[in-house]
């Protein structure tokens, strides 16, 4: 298993979003991918991306002041 | 008492900034992913509100100001407005409010906004936003006086269909529980400045504030609800004339959305000074600009028109709801689906982590 990292900071919403669906099809099956944002909206959009699409959210926390970082598991 | 605006609109700008709640994102997530969870939340707006409007106006505490569709102004403006808040990356309120987040994207696109709306409505664009707003269609005022029923019956059932589509949503499950951030607090401080508020509790808190800025505005001399544009554009006005009569409940509102959503984000650790790329600031500029010009000729923005009149049913109200619906799709065709960004994913080990700094 490895980790993939998509630094998406300074791009504004739905930028986050649209760049973490296009990533999570680029990894395989199984490997992390590591996104870091700085758009508070995506705080609610990622992780409710990841739940219904049943992708597990393996860590997310904050980077400093309006930064984050999520890590998600691709499933199948 | 224009002091209540500012009241008002600090605790709309907390809520707003808060409860994340985006009009764009409502009207973008439609189109983008195929998802009407934020478009619902913005529906209980209108449903809370309409019961509001009608039970103030039943009461004679608010006139009905109603006037025919500027048909052709509505919907060519509010299509602008509606690819120009995608470009901006917020409507009025979301740039209101994220302006207090501290993104310079949005200081930029707000006094595009203001200056455009000034100028449609005081200043050298006066011509031309008066000229397409005179074509009117003078039988299309309310769909209650078209259909010659009590505003109840549409009250009734909007909120009826609106409380179905809730319903819908608050069963919905999804694969996996959501992932949340961490606590670092605890009581009323986890609640106001940490928790994810629900979009349709947001919702029913937003209509409450929607009611309220009637009784409040009206006491200060300010015949209408909740609006942006045109206390935006007094600002711009105020700013270059002096003239102290325009700085009314309206004016303040805008301030309050400003400084409520500062101390919502500077609470919750949410604020910081963040500087767009070159594509965002040109966009922000444009869709500023734009905005402006839209929303004077819709009337208004999505919290003028799309909430506000829409829960008086009015053609105003839906014609430009529906129109920035169509524009935000153009706007979302035009700049978001084909966005790409090469090389944006690295392997995890190649670059590490941004550390930032604390102020």
């Amino acid at each position: 298993m490895a980790q993939h990292r998509l630094d998406t900071f300074t791009l504004v919403c739905p930028f986050p979003l649209v760049e973490a669906k296009q990533a999570i099809a680029q990894i395989p099956v199984g490997d992390e991918l590591v996104i870091d944002f700085d758009c508070t909206q995506a705080t609610e959009a990622i992780p409710l991306w990841a739940a219904e699409n049943g992708h597990p959210v393996t860590h997310f926390d904050r980077i400093g002041d309006a930064g984050w970082t999520i890590t998600i598991q691709r499933a199948a | 008492m224009v002091i209540t605006g500012l009241v008002l609109g600090a605790v709309l700008g907390f809520v707003l900034q808060r409860g994340r709640f985006c009009v764009t994102g409502a009207f973008r997530d439609v189109w983008l992913q195929r998802k009407t969870r934020w478009l619902t939340a913005f529906l209980i707006v209108i449903a809370v509100q309409s019961v509001g409007y009608f039970a103030l106006l039943q009461f004679g505490i608010v006139k009905d100001t109603a006037k025919a569709l500027p048909w052709a102004a509505v919907i060519i403006g509010s299509i602008i407005f509606g690819v120009s808040i995608v470009l901006a990356g917020g409507c009025a309120t979301g740039t209101y409010y994220r302006s207090g987040e501290g993104l310079v994207g949005s200081w930029i696109a707000l006094v595009g906004y203001a200056v455009g709306a000034a100028a449609m409505k005081y200043g050298a664009l006066k011509s031309t936003n008066e000229g397409l707003r005179s074509i009117t269609a003078p039988n299309l005022v309310s769909i209650q006086a078209t259909l010659g029923i009590s505003p109840w019956i549409l009250v009734a059932l909007f909120v009826a269909g609106v409380g179905y589509a809730s319903y819908r949503h608050l069963t919905a499950k999804t694969k996996l529980p959501v992932a949340t951030l961490p606590a670092r607090y605890t009581g009323l401080r986890h609640l106001l400045f940490e928790k994810t508020w629900h979009p349709f509790a947001t919702a029913l808190v937003i209509g409450v504030i929607a009611i309220a800025a009637y009784p409040l505005s009206y006491a200060a001399g300010r015949q209408a609800g909740l609006g942006i544009t045109t206390p935006s554009a007094d600002l711009v006005a105020y700013a270059v004339t002096g003239d102290a009569k325009l700085i009314n409940w309206g004016a303040l509102l805008v301030v309050g959305i400003l400084i409520g959503s500062f101390i919502a984000a500077k609470g919750s650790g949410e604020f910081r000074i963040r500087i767009p790329d070159t594509q965002q600031t040109l966009r922000s500029v444009v869709g500023g600009l734009g905005m402006g010009i839209g929303a004077s000729w819709a009337g208004g923005c999505t919290i003028g028109n799309s909430m506000v009149y829409t829960a008086q049913f009015t053609y105003q109200g839906w014609a430009a709801l529906l129109s920035t619906l169509l524009g935000v799709g153009l706007g979302v065709r035009l700049f978001i689906t084909n966005h790409r960004r090469a090389g944006a994913v690295t392997p995890a080990a190649a670059a590490p982590s941004p550390v930032l700094v604390n102020a």
